[in-house]
């Protein structure tokens, strides 16, 4: 069985959807604060599994593409007053041409070496942001205003409003990622997973293919870097940390690698266990840590995957007895 | 600012960071040569060497004690690791390894904060190296001095038992092409062993070491971990003459960097891995033959 298979991703994406609408509105102000977070980092969540689930490009540096995204937000609110509508898109180019440039290096490189780099060009990110005074060095920046939605009546410091519009975000860059996995170019980037060679000698312009893949989860980083940007309105070059990269790995394979669900799965689970756990000890990253060595080890495919194998049981169960009752 | 004796000072500091770092990637290249296994939790062992080095210094009451056992302790750590997860892994694709190295880092630094507490601790100076010399008319702490003597040792040490012994050869083997060094009869598994538990021995080793010039805290893994990884991928991984001239790149490219430059030392490092890895996509030495 593959744990890739998309049969279930609808009603999953639905049941996704529904609780995060339930759950935003009757919440409270903490529970829109997380709600926000889990959708922000869903976005981050879903732009690194377009490139490592799919293309197989296991990129340890997306946390430098997410941070430039809110620190491009940040200056050009805080510094020359832009509205945040004309921030976000510079923010994203900005993410994208980053990734670009690192993509023309990396798209070369497999396995080990790629991880490697892909962290130092992360590492590069952060340890400029943390010297730079102008961005506020590592006491970070603050400031950034949230999104003006006041055309549509709509008051995004209201945490009702601004969890659902970044959940609204999440739907996009999911249905734009699910539509791009199904053309084409989407089942060239699995081909080019399964086998570079093959898809070299058919005549796909193999490194561009990758090199598109990595500029556009770079770009959507950047989106989602600008959205934690206005979450909290503070930011720190903490954001760029390799191991918020890691992290961020660690979520794609909780909920299911290369399924664009599962990584929506795997943030809900992972953020939601973070606050419940810090909020009962002070060492909850032992706790985490050992959770993740488990679902590393042994939940091949990540939740999505065990959700896969549970319909596979109950389905495959059902029409055993069926035949075994013809027999009879 | 640029006269001698400042050279020869920033000279000595930046071979005393090599050394350290050499230590540490040594072990780390090794075994990612011999396993195509990163081991991201070679940090944490340092910082565990460290610690081991704080609590064996105050209960014997003398930095050698530590300095012996210390990095005993660690390797075991690392031996109970390799036998009851790296060992389920061998044939894992590196992302998974990875991960669970990255998970170790988080179980480690809380375990540290458990243990020892969250305040930084300090080791003593031992007696014989704590004092001060004279060299081309600046003073330097004799201790550091013994950081460089020690890191060549190793390094000589290393060389020999790679070069000149039978289970040198093997591992050299076992780099180039582990499929036939199988083939010809040899337990190579019980060679990764070893050789994953020199590696620790090592890292610990440069934790005790470092403990007395740098202070001692949790998190104190993460800085040097990176350079360290640097020093493998810049070095070439596998290679003993590669994590030589890693170090001594990354350590000098450091040191000077900090004090010529203040702000874009590090920038500096990862743009020349970059370039390194631009132009050379297995490291400067490269040890591989077969693909």
């Amino acid at each position: 069985m593959k744990y890739t298979d998309t049969k279930l991703r609808p009603y999953v994406f639905i049941m996704l959807l529904l609780g995060a609408i339930i759950y935003g509105n009757t919440t409270g102000y903490y529970g829109n604060e997380i709600l926000a977070e889990i959708a922000i980092y869903a976005i981050l969540a879903m732009a690194l599994d377009l490139v490592a689930g799919y293309a197989g490009m296991i990129s340890l540096g997306h946390a430098g593409f997410f941070a430039l995204g809110a620190y491009v937000t940040a200056a050009l609110t805080v510094f020359f007053d832009w509205p945040v509508v004309a921030a976000m898109p510079l923010a994203i180019l900005g993410a994208a041409l980053l990734a670009f440039v690192t993509g023309i290096v990396v798209v070369r490189l497999t396995g080990v070496f790629f991880i490697m780099i892909t962290l130092a060009v992360g590492q590069m990110v952060y340890s400029y942001l943390f010297k730079n005074r102008t961005f506020g060095g590592d006491d970070g920046m603050s400031g950034t205003p949230r999104l003006d939605l006041s055309w549509f009546n709509l008051n995004t410091d209201d945490p009702v409003v601004f969890s659902m519009l970044t959940v609204a975000f999440a739907v996009v860059v999911y249905l734009i990622f699910v539509v791009l996995s199904r053309s084409p170019y989407g089942h060239a980037l699995i081909g080019i997973h399964q086998n570079e060679n093959r898809m070299r000698a058919l005549g796909c312009p193999v490194r561009l293919y990758k090199l598109a893949a990595f500029t556009a989860s770079g770009a959507v980083a950047g989106l989602a870097g600008s959205l934690v940007a206005q979450l909290s309105g503070f930011i720190s070059p903490e954001l760029s940390f390799w191991t918020v990269s890691g992290e961020l790995l660690i979520m794609v394979i909780v909920g299911g690698m290369g399924t664009f669900i599962g990584p929506i799965v795997g943030t809900a689970v992972v953020i939601s266990l973070k606050h419940e756990l810090s909020s009962m000890t002070e060492y909850w990253s032992f706790v985490m840590g050992i959770f993740f060595v488990a679902i590393v080890l042994f939940a091949e495919g990540g939740l999505y995957g065990l959700i896969l194998r549970l319909r596979h049981l109950l389905f495959s169960r059902k029409r055993n007895a069926t035949v075994a009752g013809e027999k009879t | 600012m640029f006269d001698l004796p400042f050279l020869i000072v920033q000279l000595l500091n930046g071979l005393q960071l090599s050394m350290l770092l050499f230590l540490l990637a040594v072990g780390l290249s090794v075994v990612f040569g011999l396993m195509n296994f990163i081991n991201l939790a070679h940090g944490t062992l340092y910082m565990f060497g460290a610690y081991f080095a704080v609590s064996v210094a105050k209960m014997s009451g003398s930095y050698w004690g530590a300095f012996l056992l210390a990095p005993i302790g660690v390797a075991l750590i690392g031996a109970v690791f390799y036998k009851t997860i790296l060992v389920r892994m061998q044939q894992d694709q590196p992302m998974k390894q990875v991960l669970v190295t990255f998970a170790m880092i988080f179980i480690g630094f809380d375990a540290v904060r458990m243990i020892w507490g969250n305040f930084p601790e300090v080791v003593p100076t031992p007696d014989i190296f704590s004092g001060s010399t004279t060299i081309f008319g600046e003073t330097y702490p004799v201790y550091r001095l013994f950081i460089i003597g020690l890191g060549l040792a190793v390094m000589l040490l290393l060389y020999l038992g790679l070069e000149r012994t039978r289970i040198g050869a093997i591992v050299r083997a076992g780099v180039d092409d582990p499929d036939t060094v199988v083939t010809l009869g040899i337990n190579v598994r019980r060679v990764f062993f070893w050789v994953f538990c020199l590696g620790c021995y090592l890292a610990g080793l440069a934790g005790v070491v470092a403990a007395p010039v740098f202070s001692v805290f949790p998190g104190m893994d993460m800085a040097t971990l990176i350079l360290a990884l640097i020093v493998v991928i810049v070095g070439g991984p596998g290679s003993l003459k590669g994590a030589v001239l890693g170090s001594l790149i990354i350590g000098m490219v450091d040191t000077f960097g900090q004090v010529l430059i203040p702000g874009f030392a590090s920038v500096i490092i990862y743009a020349l891995m970059a370039l390194i890895l631009l132009t050379r996509p297995h490291g400067l030495v490269s040890v591989r033959t077969s693909a």
